[in-house]
């Protein structure tokens, strides 16, 4: 997770489109999120949040409680699923990434953050979604090969 | 936890300190960050060398004659100053900013402000809302500080607001950022702006007055407005920075 924090901080900046950068550690997160209980999932996310917002600028504890909340929602939706299911890790992705964003947002908005750019916000919400599912998508597809491999 | 947690950082936010989570995290995650944009800048410096090397002799050979010509004009302006200067009865300073020189060495993890982290922080002596300018013109302002690293947020994020004035007719206005650009506000209805008019400070808390902003692209007048709104095209290639220096005023 820390090595996630560290390359989201650094080199997926240089991958942006239209101002969005998939996020790595979003992935990570809800990777761990559906293999493990509800509380680690919690304490995962706080800390991944944490570190997010150690590294930004005036966000206080936005990218915290966003985070935590986002990798709870993770782990209550993958109860009862396979943990190595294509579908499910992009799906749990997606709706991690939406609810983060909002949670995010709101927060922010909460802290004094200017108003007037909602619909932007939403329309770089939905664009990094789809990001991230592609991302959790190629990892989940690397990880059931080499598992295969292994075993 | 969670609680407690989130209390401190919105607390710190608030009082505008570093909390001391940040304070270790951004500690610990500067040397990372370090790394990983000094094996990147060379990874990229040695590809880029290798594809420039036919033109650099024909660069160098110029570079070398417009050396020699600056060389001898700077020795006559110097010469030129001191016989002003001992006329004048005035001492000239040639370090107009006592400024701290420093790198940028990553950016927020989700891009969700204009912001950027440079490697000098409260050990070097940079404090909050320092500005910080490059070669061209002004980056931005200190929006926090660690002990070993600091975050800048750049012009254009949009919460950013910097006195300006328009340099030709001396109008001034609030630079706000539009995250891709610079929005200058409030001027008067009655300022002819143009388009390729030069927006610089103007004397406020982070920068000296004077330091260019950018270059109007565009004006936005209504018939029932006090004020226009002029778009700015920041001096500064804000997407290329690598080497700024933090001014304390």
């Amino acid at each position: 997770m820390l090595g996630a924090v560290a390359v989201q901080a650094t080199l997926v900046h240089d991958v942006a489109i239209r101002g969005v950068v998939p996020s790595v550690v979003l992935v990570v997160v809800v990777w761990y999120a559906i293999r493990v209980d509800v509380l680690r999932a919690a304490v995962y996310g706080l800390a991944a949040g944490l570190c997010e917002d150690a590294l930004s600028a005036s966000t206080g504890a936005a990218w915290t409680i966003s985070t935590l909340c986002a990798a709870i929602v993770a782990g209550l939706l993958s109860r009862g699923f396979f943990a190595d299911s294509v579908p499910l890790a992009a799906g749990v992705t997606v709706i991690a990434t939406l609810l983060r964003a909002l949670l995010f947002w709101t927060c922010m908005s909460l802290e004094g953050y200017p108003p007037g750019l909602g619909a932007l916000h939403a329309r770089e919400a939905l664009l990094a979604a789809a990001f991230n599912a592609l991302l959790m998508i190629a990892v989940t597809v690397v990880a059931r090969r080499f598992g295969t491999r292994a075993a | 936890m969670t609680a407690l947690v989130a209390l401190v950082q919105i607390n710190a936010q608030r009082s505008k300190t570093e909390s001391p989570f940040a304070a270790v995290a951004t500690s610990l995650f500067a040397i990372a960050q370090t790394a990983i944009t000094a094996a990147t800048d060379g990874v990229q410096t040695g590809v880029s060398a290798i594809a420039a090397l036919p033109g650099l002799e024909r660069d160098n050979a110029r570079l070398r004659a417009e050396n020699a010509a600056l060389i001898a004009d700077n020795a006559r302006l110097h010469e030129l100053a001191a016989a002003y200067a001992a006329q004048a009865g005035i001492r000239i300073s040639l370090d107009l900013y006592h400024g701290i020189g420093a790198r940028v060495i990553g950016f927020p993890p989700e891009n969700e402000s204009r912001a950027v982290t440079i490697d000098r922080g409260s050990n070097a002596g940079v404090h909050r809302d320092d500005g910080v300018i490059a070669e061209q013109g002004i980056v931005g302002k200190v929006a926090s500080v660690g002990p070993f690293t600091s975050t800048v947020v750049l012009i254009t994020d949009y919460t950013s607001r910097i006195p300006a004035v328009v340099r030709r007719g001396r109008w001034w206005g609030i630079a706000r950022g539009n995250l891709a650009s610079v929005r200058l506000e409030y001027v008067s209805q009655d300022a002819p702006l143009k388009v390729g008019d030069v927006v610089v400070t103007g004397e406020g808390r982070s920068f000296h007055s004077g330091l260019p902003i950018g270059i109007v692209s565009g004006t936005q007048r209504g018939d029932a407005t006090l004020y226009q709104t002029a778009v700015v095209t920041p001096a500064v290639n804000l997407g290329a920075l690598d080497r700024v220096v933090v001014v304390s005023r």
